[in-house]
């Protein structure tokens, strides 16, 4: 018993030196700001601002994600050879809602296709993670080219970015400090979102660093949804006698200006 | 500026949306019509979500057509018996088509008859009004003005034909004609079952229903119309509110705010024009937006998904 007990308090005293190690030699820091991103009536997005130390030299790769769920869409193709139109399901299997990636340099300098694709870096990384859903043959045929229209549909949803030389970085004596601007858009849904920094060196990331933040509703428009999903009865009805009252209140106002009856 | 809409997880320029809503509130007051056809790709347009869109121009709607309803009854314009009889066929029709687009639905090829009943029957309204209406005018410059109004306006009763066997032969005093009642409850069935597999009010379609079979003047029509509507909006915004929760009050109040005001100024328009004139501009809105559907279709688009919901 006596001999487990040391054995159990040397891997501890192990892992500690260990960790102890690993934090010493750290010099990749993540940090963002503002941490909690309140949706109130005015929001039209924010700036988000992110920011940290890493050591000289390295290059830096931001990636700002959601959890990995499955997305749900139509696929527009021809029918009868003429028309456009929505045809059937398609979905994407194990794909963030929001991916963001901002770079120090292009990221074809900085990692190579099969680290991009091994650290789900770029599209070519999520790619690799995802798989495209379809029973018909203009899907099955050719997935990439789907899992490709998904990526331009979320550009334009400004839910997905990859901009490179975005991240700027101010030269230390012993370290170098870095700094990225985020334009967090309304469209992001609420929740948890993960922030890494990246350091990249020879072709390699060597280091890695996180932080999250949440996006959550506040004040009125907390207010509003949580009547319309917990109340859906009052707020339909409500938005009905609002509706009614308006239109005739407007409609006493024009009262004077006729010869009406 | 900007406001941010909880249901539809959309922030938009709230000028912007007032303006559409004074637009179409405009469209309404002057010809009666709901304006769902043209609202919701102005919506989506914006970047709001299709089903979203939908049910809340449906909100925004009620508060549109309770102005337009309240002004076209003060100016005596609102046939209540005919839109009683209308409301009671539309909400049957509409139950009826909602079952259709289900069972089509499950079978498949839903979208492609929605599409294609889209563009038969506004391109066939539109066609249809904008003839009949330019040949009315052509009439009324040669001189023939005030007989062709006349005709236009003229009691249905040596025109009907077979229908005057039906039972419950009903005098409607506001509209001057004499109808079963079975006639405005099956063309209100019919119009609800189009509106439903069309996702729309119905209000475009009842408008030429109500000047061509039921023979009623035209500015009864406009008010009539809007009372109908106003009562199966506020059917939609409920199932819509509690059902499915796509309702955004917030974006429907700023649409209101705008199409009470555009609904008022619409219906003294509306005054100012006679009835063929205002015939032949919504065979003209009709034809434009059925044209705009057309292209849709066969122009390829910029993005090969699409969101679920809508049309």
């Amino acid at each position: 018993m006596k001999t487990m007990k040391r054995i159990v308090v040397i891997l501890l005293l192990l892992a500690g030196g260990v960790a102890g190690g690993v934090n010493a030699a750290a010099a990749l820091t993540c940090r963002v700001s503002p941490d909690e991103i309140p949706i109130t009536l005015g929001y039209h997005g924010t700036t988000l601002t992110i920011s940290g130390e890493s050591r000289a030299g390295d290059d830096l790769i931001v990636r700002i994600s959601s959890a990995n769920s499955e997305a749900h869409y139509k696929y527009i193709g021809k029918a009868g050879g003429v028309v456009w139109m929505k045809k059937g399901d398609i979905s994407f299997k194990n794909v963030p809602g929001v991916y963001m990636l901002y770079t120090t340099r292009d990221l074809e300098h900085l990692l190579s296709t099969a680290e991009q694709k091994a650290n789900l870096i770029g599209y070519e990384g999520l790619k690799e993670a995802s798989e495209v859903i379809g029973e018909d043959e203009e899907i099955t045929r050719d997935p990439k080219r789907w899992m490709d229209e998904f990526f331009k549909f979320k550009e334009k949803e400004n839910l997905y970015t990859i901009q490179t030389g975005t991240v700027t970085r101010r030269h230390g004596q012993s370290s170098d400090s870095y700094e990225v601007q985020v334009a967090w858009p309304f469209q992001a849904a609420t929740g948890e979102y993960t922030v890494e920094a990246l350091a990249v060196r020879d072709g390699k990331i060597v280091e890695r660093a996180g932080a999250t933040f949440t996006v959550k509703r506040a004040g009125l428009v907390k207010k509003i949804t949580d009547l319309a999903f917990n109340h859906a009865a009052l707020y339909g009805i409500m938005a009905i006698v609002i509706a009614i009252v308006a239109g005739f209140a407007v409609g006493i106002i024009f009262k004077g200006g006729d010869g009406a009856h | 500026m900007y406001m941010y809409l909880p249901i539809a997880l959309a922030s938009v320029n709230y000028l912007l949306v007032v303006g559409l809503g004074l637009v179409v509130g405009l469209l309404s007051g002057l010809f009666g019509v709901g304006g769902g056809f043209l609202m919701t790709p102005l919506l989506m347009m914006i970047g709001i979500p299709p089903t979203i869109a939908a049910a809340t121009d449906a909100n925004q709607i009620v508060a549109a057509s309770a102005s337009g309803t309240y002004a076209h009854w003060r100016l005596g314009n609102v046939d209540f018996k005919m839109g009683l009889f209308l409301l009671i066929g539309g909400f049957a029709g509409g139950a009826v088509g909602v079952q259709i687009i289900k069972l089509l639905r499950a079978t498949g090829g839903a979208d492609f008859l929605i599409k294609m009943t889209y563009v038969i029957m506004l391109g066939g309204v539109g066609t249809f009004m904008f003839f009949e209406s330019l040949n009315a005018l052509k009439k009324g410059k040669n001189g023939g003005g005030e007989a062709a109004a006349a005709e236009s306006a003229k009691p249905a009763e040596q025109k009907k034909g077979l229908l005057s066997f039906l039972p419950m032969q009903t005098y409607f005093e506001k509209s001057g004609v004499t109808h079963s009642a079975l006639v405005p409850i099956g063309l209100g069935a019919f119009v609800g079952i189009l509106a439903a597999i069309m996702g729309v009010g119905g209000g475009f379609l009842m408008v030429p229903v109500m000047i061509y079979m039921l023979r009623m003047p035209m500015h009864v029509v406009v008010g009539t119309s809007l009372f109908q509507i106003m009562f199966t909006c506020m059917e939609v915004t409920f199932l819509q509110s509690y059902s499915n929760h796509t309702v955004d009050f917030l974006l429907a109040l700023l649409l209101l705010v705008g199409s009470v005001f555009g609904a008022q100024v619409g219906t003294l328009l509306g005054k100012k024009l006679k009835g063929d004139q205002l015939k032949i501009l919504l065979a003209i809105l009709v034809l434009a937006v059925t044209v705009k559907i057309v292209l849709g279709l066969v122009m390829e688009p910029s993005m090969h998904l699409a969101l679920k919901g809508g049309h």
